[in-house]
């Protein structure tokens, strides 16, 4: 660890010499030096001078202080017999000697907060600032751009110029504001003899043959005395198109209410039909697809919509088999809330969400597809990052910045740890998705998820999770800025209707139950047809009820064509019918079906009327018949199209059974039935398999699937401890060849395998071979199987084993090879 | 604004309500860009589009306008990205122009040379254009003179209409005064003079034209597009050809132009299947026109038969598509649409567009009838339900003969009969598709029958008969959709057209909407079989209207009166 050990003398006086108050200080801005709790404040000084603990420090400091930063050590150094500088002299490296006055507060105001951090020290004996230890290795070998100190040229830098020779000036112009580092120039004849002289004059130092570098000295003397050439001490401001509060507050409003309606949409479609969930745990492209069309958005907006009600517990895995995503049961509490509650609960769930929905569709490291709602898909520094970006937008309140202007302001903020471009234009695009924002601008409902209370440093800063209070608040912001419910629809005799603002509540409902939308926005227009009417009194509503309560709602009666509308599709609604039966009889005597259908002797068929000759019953038709024949009469059975059964052919013969052996034994065969039987897709086995074998064989089918999907055998160190994988088991022999359950090994651990001495051609004991061949430094023969299908046996030593590929050493041939896992046909010990 | 009359959709339609105050204000600011969709009632729907967008910026207005009048008559406030579309939309118009250049004829000049380099780099533009002037950074390049038409419409495709300042050709000289007095004779052979001249609405619809070049202009039927059609052909004082749809149009457009210019018989040539003069004034049919014989149009030696200063297209919504493909190659003469609606059925309004150009004039049907210029109608759908004979043949038949076995019930006869019956004062047209169901209907009627087949003579026979009132009853097919001038019929029974054609609809209702003598109004029916496919064609083909605020009262058959 290569920490300078502070000099107690002077760095460490300076630290001891703090009051507990600007320990605090320290201890509030550097969270990490009170965790574990130090015990002595040298030791305190240690941990802070430590390279880990300086560099946390530095990765969230503003641009302004890091200048500052620079400055110091380059003026000040960092040792006590360093030069030291000063807070003024500082001002004037950074910004010259004029500095604009707010400018120049800026810079005195980071040098002592870089003191408050104990990243510059002031010594109390000559009163010099200088760079606490630590700091120099953390801002690296070319602090502001600048060379290390090297010996001092042969005269005054001015003067030397004066008399250089042609290409020289240009050499330094192009080191002067860094990188310090050049190649030396060879092929150009001119420019070899400017470099040639420079290094005489020792205005340039050689590093080694190739590359020069230029002393600090002379950089600072070139760029007369600046450390940097354009500071910015101050955050730059995101720029955007001004927009007023009118505009961004009904946008915002709109988007809110959309969001809503879309999550509400997500739940109906999956409480209908849940989707599927990918065997790596996210929602299919398809499916997604099939969500954006189904939400009338693009692909992306699906992914956030769904993301939403992730986040906010509306939808999960449902952890069956097969999994499918389906609304949970807290989605129904949050139907039965209003709007803007519905609103606030999102908002609330999405301010602390470390979901990252901007990557769906991209690809991962290993070139998968990153799907929505896929679990690997949250990042920890998201709720932190959606902070900062609304924080950015809260500055301007009437101005739209777009995604560039944001980044420059966070940029600036942590110049170290620069935000992911990605990143800030999706949370931007949820924020305008939920309503957050509106036409760009930070809306009072987004203000309102900015936590005011106790600030946080502010990289660190979160925001709040929401507690009811809070999400009490949110839907009151909400409800302020929405435009006053509208309780009206005017019909029109074109079969459309207009609602001239936000349908209120009761109205939504109704619309939502009889007609169809056209467009939404400011107001709503929607468009009755024969299916949309035929749906609501499928619903339940009668034609009256339904004209009753749209005349209600219009303030212009219900035109002539939508009452006709309405009654047509009432008089066509229910004329046809399903209901369900067992079996039928009929005859052409209403007498005779009249006297059965009131026979209490015949009660337990449950028969019913259709038609005045038509009975329906509940039992089958052979217990019918059988029942009837009992009552004395002798029914005739007939088939589809009417044509008379013999009797016989509907005796009962059982389905569904195994095969006898003499009848050559045989899968079970199965009979229709109206619900497909799931099971019936998966493999067959022998009639008298016990559950635990097929248990294991599943299970074994299961690691099998996984890893090959990884290219690479199921990891056995990855188990949870405690679980014992199972061996797998032959693929090819009968369920009655499969090896009985052993123990796995763990990695490195060779003693719980009991391994064949002669080789194996077992996948997971080819692996735990070569793990041991690998810890042991042993060779192995490895018959490997060719591109071509061609086995061929290598003597080799391991080396690595991961990631499904083995890295191997033939000594004979003095190659290194590397070969996948699934090539290897089997392993033998040497 | 917080009460406009005005609320603007983000999906890029306005909402007018028709009731405010501000109404008519908003719509005369609004009608420049935003097209027309719906016109019912209470809330007439306008939509943002493209080519709406550049027709506004054809006519001379900009953006800033756009957005004013927008953000000055909403409600709520504006979406953001609407009006952020609307000016790159309209910025996109006129980047790039058709000029003629002193040097290289016609060309194409870009006020953007990455616009053109990126019309350039299409694989459509390829062939329309020559070679670059000023080498591969200029920024123009010359057009074949014979594909401007081609380019124009590829250009609107790729979304960069290009403005077309290249100019006409002036064309032979050929002076048309309009006349100030109509003469007619009445039946005992004394003349009639009365005095007359355009409607205002007539004059604004030729003044926009004449001011933009080339366009078209929509003008509800019985609004008097023939008028618009002569005053267009006296600002310009030209040779003129006129493309109508048929013959019996043709002698219409002839009898027309006689009463209301000082043309002379001598000068009005009818070219046709009959006939085939060139004067002056053709009148030409498209029938004729895209007649062909072995794969060759031999009446195309027409369009350059003589020098024309002016183009007309009558009913320009039915213009056939060989008549699009002539029509690119006549970009430098004047060209004027007039059509009831830009509803096409095929939607190649985009075509019309850039053939024939931008719509010039607009006006709502429902706001000339306010000004009385067409008679006030009343629109009934008669419900008749279908015999339980009927509605077994109609459930068992092959999908393909539903619609003809449902549009000619044999319960329609009796229908018919009743609504004759209760207009016993009124010239009554009967209008259907299938002839086997006309024949019933005339002899059940006692009317004589116009169909395809009848002779041009005949027709005009029974059309005269008609007009003079000998006959009050005429029982037509599909034939008298178009331009039949018959103008005191003021009442019109359709028994079954063609499947749910809008434009049809608009066309067979145009019939009975001349203003009558007494300003009666004019009653449309449709006899609509209930609960078959025939009610679901009637239901679209009745949106046009519906839309431009016609409302249709449903009456049940049942409901009638008896004879």
């Amino acid at each position: 660890m290569p920490t300078s050990r502070p000099q107690p003398a002077t760095f460490g006086e300076t630290l001891r010499a703090r009051g507990a108050g600007d320990l605090l200080t320290l201890l509030d801005a550097r969270p990490d030096l009170a965790t574990p709790a130090p015990s002595t404040i040298r030791s305190l000084g240690a941990r802070a001078t430590s390279r880990t603990s300086v560099e946390r420090a530095v990765a969230h400091l503003d641009r302004c202080t890091l200048d500052v930063l620079e400055a110091v050590l380059v003026l000040g150094g960092t040792r006590p017999e360093d030069a030291g500088t000063s807070p003024d002299a500082v001002v004037a490296a950074v910004l010259g000697t004029r500095p604009a006055p707010d400018d120049a507060a800026a810079v005195r105001s980071a040098v002592a907060d870089a003191g408050a951090r104990l990243l510059v020290w002031e010594s109390a004996a000559d009163g010099a600032v200088r760079g606490a230890p630590g700091l120099e290795e953390v801002l690296g070998p070319h602090p502001a751009g600048l060379g290390p100190t090297g010996p001092a040229p042969t005269g005054p830098v001015g003067d030397l110029l004066a008399d250089a020779p042609p290409g020289a000036r240009e050499i330094l112009a192009a080191l002067t504001w860094g990188p310090p580092v050049g190649v030396t120039p060879r092929a150009d004849p001119g420019l070899r003899a400017a470099s040639d002289w420079l290094v005489a004059h020792r205005l340039l130092v050689p590093t080694d043959a190739r590359y020069v570098v230029l002393p600090r000295g002379v950089g600072l003397a070139l760029r007369e005395g600046r450390t940097h050439r354009d500071a910015r001490p101050r955050p730059p401001r995101a720029g955007g198109a001004t927009v007023s509060s009118e505009t961004r507050d009904a946008e915002a409003a709109g988007a809110a209410l959309e969001s809503v309606r879309l999550v509400g949409a997500l739940l109906a479609l999956w409480g209908e039909s849940p989707t599927p969930v990918l065997r790596s745990g996210g929602l299919g492209v398809r499916d997604l697809r099939r969500l954006a069309r189904e939400l009338g958005t693009d692909e992306g907006a699906a992914a956030s919509v769904a993301e939403l009600a992730l986040a906010a517990g509306l939808v999960a895995d449902d952890g069956d088999d097969p999994p499918s995503f389906a609304p949970t049961t807290a989605a129904d509490d949050w139907l039965d809330l209003d709007t803007t509650a519905r609103w606030a609960a999102l908002a609330a769930s999405w301010a602390t969400s470390a979901r990252t929905p901007w990557s769906v569709g991209g690809r991962d490291e290993r070139g998968t597809l990153r799907a929505a709602l896929d679990p690997e898909l949250s990042r920890p520094w998201v709720p932190r990052l959606r902070a900062a970006v609304l924080a950015v937008l809260a500055e301007q309140p009437e101005t739209a910045p777009d995604d560039e202007g944001v980044l420059d302001v966070l940029r600036w903020r942590t110049p170290r740890t620069p935000p992911p471009t990605a990143a800030v234009a999706g949370l931007l695009a949820e924020a305008a998705l939920l309503g957050v924002t509106g036409a760009g601008a930070l809306a009072p409902t987004g203000r309102a998820l900015l936590d005011d209370g106790s600030r946080e440093p502010a990289h660190e800063a979160v925001l709040a999770p929401a507690g009811p209070g809070r999400v009490r608040a949110l839907a009151e912001e909400l409800g302020r800025i929405l435009p006053p419910a509208v309780d009206e629809v005017l019909l029109q005799g074109d079969l459309t209707g207009i609602v001239p603002g936000r349908p209120s509540d009761a109205l939504a409902t109704l619309l939502d139950a009889c007609a169809d939308v056209e467009s939404r926005g400011s107001a709503l227009t929607v468009r009755f047809g024969a299916p949309s009417v035929t749906r609501a009194l499928g619903a339940g509503r009668s034609a009256d009820e339904l004209l009753a309560a749209l005349g209600a709602h219009s303030p212009v009666g219900v035109p002539q064509p939508l009452e006709y509308l309405v009654r047509d599709a009432a008089r066509r609604h229910g004329s046809l019918r399903v209901g369900s039966a067992s079996s039928y009889l009929r005859t052409e005597d209403p007498a005779l079906v009249a006297g059965l259908a009131q026979d209490p002797a015949l009660h337990h068929l449950g028969l019913f009327a259709v038609a005045p000759t038509v009975l329906a019953a509940h039992a089958p038709a052979a217990e019918l018949r059988a029942a009837l024949r009992a009552r004395g009469l002798e029914p005739t059975v007939e088939g589809p199209g009417g044509q008379v059964l013999h009797a016989e052919q509907s005796a009962t013969r059982l389905a569904g059974r195994p095969r006898p052996a003499w009848l050559g034994g045989g899968p079970v065969r199965r009979t229709r039935s109206l619900r497909p039987d799931p099971r019936a897709a998966s493999v067959t086995a022998g009639p008298s398999e016990d559950p635990e074998r097929r248990r294991a064989r599943l299970a074994e089918l299961a690691d099998r699937l996984v890893a090959a999907d990884a290219g690479a055998p199921a990891e056995p160190a990855e188990r949870p401890a405690g679980t014992r994988a199972l061996a797998p088991g032959s693929t090819g022999s009968s369920a009655a060849g499969s090896p009985p359950r052993r123990p796995a090994a763990t990695h490195g651990d060779g003693a719980g395998w009991d391994l064949p001495p002669g080789g194996t051609t077992e996948p997971a004991d080819s692996l735990a071979l070569l793990r041991e061949a690998i810890d042991g430094q042993r060779h192995v023969l490895l018959e490997i199987v060719g591109a071509r299908g061609t086995p061929e046996t290598r003597r080799v030593r391991p080396l690595r084993l991961d990631a499904g590929r083995l890295r191997a050493l033939d000594t004979a041939r003095d190659a290194e090879l590397t070969v996948a896992v699934h090539r290897i046909a089997s392993v033998r010990p040497a | 604004m917080p009460d406009g009359p005005l609320i603007v959709q983000s999906d890029k339609t306005l909402l007018l309500e028709v009731d405010h105050p501000r109404a008519a204000e908003a719509r005369r600011a609004i009608a420049p860009f935003a097209e027309l969709e719906r016109a019912p009632e209470h809330v007439h729907t306008y939509r943002l589009t493209p080519l709406g967008l550049w027709n506004a910026r054809a006519a001379g207005h900009d953006a800033e306008q756009v957005v004013a009048a927008l953000m000055d008559f909403s409600r709520y406030p504006v979406p953001h990205a609407l009006l952020v579309d609307v000016a790159e939309t309209m910025a996109r118009y006129g980047r790039l122009q058709l000029v003629q250049d002193p040097a290289h004829g016609l060309v194409l000049h870009a006020l953007d040379r990455a616009v053109l380099a990126e019309v350039l780099k299409s694989r459509r533009t390829a062939g329309l254009v020559g070679e670059r002037i000023g080498g591969p950074g200029g920024d123009s390049v010359v057009v074949h003179p014979s594909e401007r038409g081609h380019l124009k419409q590829v250009l609107v495709k790729l979304g960069w209409p290009a403005e077309d300042l290249a100019g006409y050709v002036d064309g032979e000289k050929h002076a048309i005064a309009l006349s100030s007095e109509t003469v007619s004779t009445t039946p005992d052979g004394g003349e009639v003079r009365k005095p007359w001249s355009m409607r205002p609405y007539q004059e604004q619809a030729v003044e926009g034209f004449w001011h933009g070049g080339s366009g078209v202009v929509v003008l509800p039927c019985g609004a008097g597009k023939t008028i618009v059609g002569a005053g267009a052909m006296a600002r310009s004082g030209t040779t003129t050809l006129i493309l109508v749809t048929n013959t019996v149009s043709a002698r219409q457009w002839r009898d027309e132009l006689l009463r209301r210019t000082d043309l002379s018989e001598d000068e009005i040539g009818e070219y046709s299947g009959s006939r085939k003069e060139i004067r002056p004034v053709t009148i030409a049919t498209y029938q004729v026109l895209t007649t062909r014989r072995k794969g060759v149009y031999t009446h195309l030696e027409l369009l350059d038969a003589r020098d024309w200063g002016l183009v007309l297209y009558d009913e320009v919504h039915l213009l056939p598509a060989p008549i699009f493909r002539m029509t690119a190659d006549l970009q430098a003469r004047r060209r004027l649409g007039l059509t009831a609606t830009l509803v096409r059925e095929d939607g190649r309004e985009d075509e019309v567009f850039s053939l024939i150009g931008p719509k010039r004039f607009d006006a709502p049907w429902k706001d000339i009838e306010a000004q009385g210029y067409i008679a006030p109608a009343d629109c009934v759908e008669v419900r008749l339900t279908l015999t339980e004979g009927d509605r077994m043949t109609y459930a068992t038949a092959e999908p393909e003969d539903k619609y003809r076995l449902a549009a000619s019930a044999t319960g329609k006869n009796r229908v018919v009969e009743r609504l004759v019956a209760q207009h016993p004062d009124d010239q009554v047209l009967v209008i259907g598709q299938y002839i086997d169901q006309l024949e019933e209907l005339s002899a059940h009627l006692d009317a004589p029958l116009i169909t395809g087949a009848t002779t041009v003579r005949e027709r005009q026979r029974l059309f005269d008969a008609f007009r003079s009132g000998e006959i009050n009853h005429l029982v037509v097919s599909k034939v008298a959709n178009f331009s039949i001038d018959l103008p005191e019929a003021s009442v019109a029974i359709q028994v079954s057209g063609s499947f749910g054609s809008r434009q049809e609809e608009a066309q067979r209702l145009g019939r009975i909407m001349r203003p009558k003598a007494d300003g009666r109004t004019a009653h449309f029916y449709a006899v609509v079989a209930r609960d078959t496919v025939d009610q679901d064609f009637a239901a679209h083909r009745q949106r046009f209207l519906a839309e431009q605020g016609y409302a249709y009262r449903i009456v049940d058959a049942e409901d009638l009166e008896p004879a």
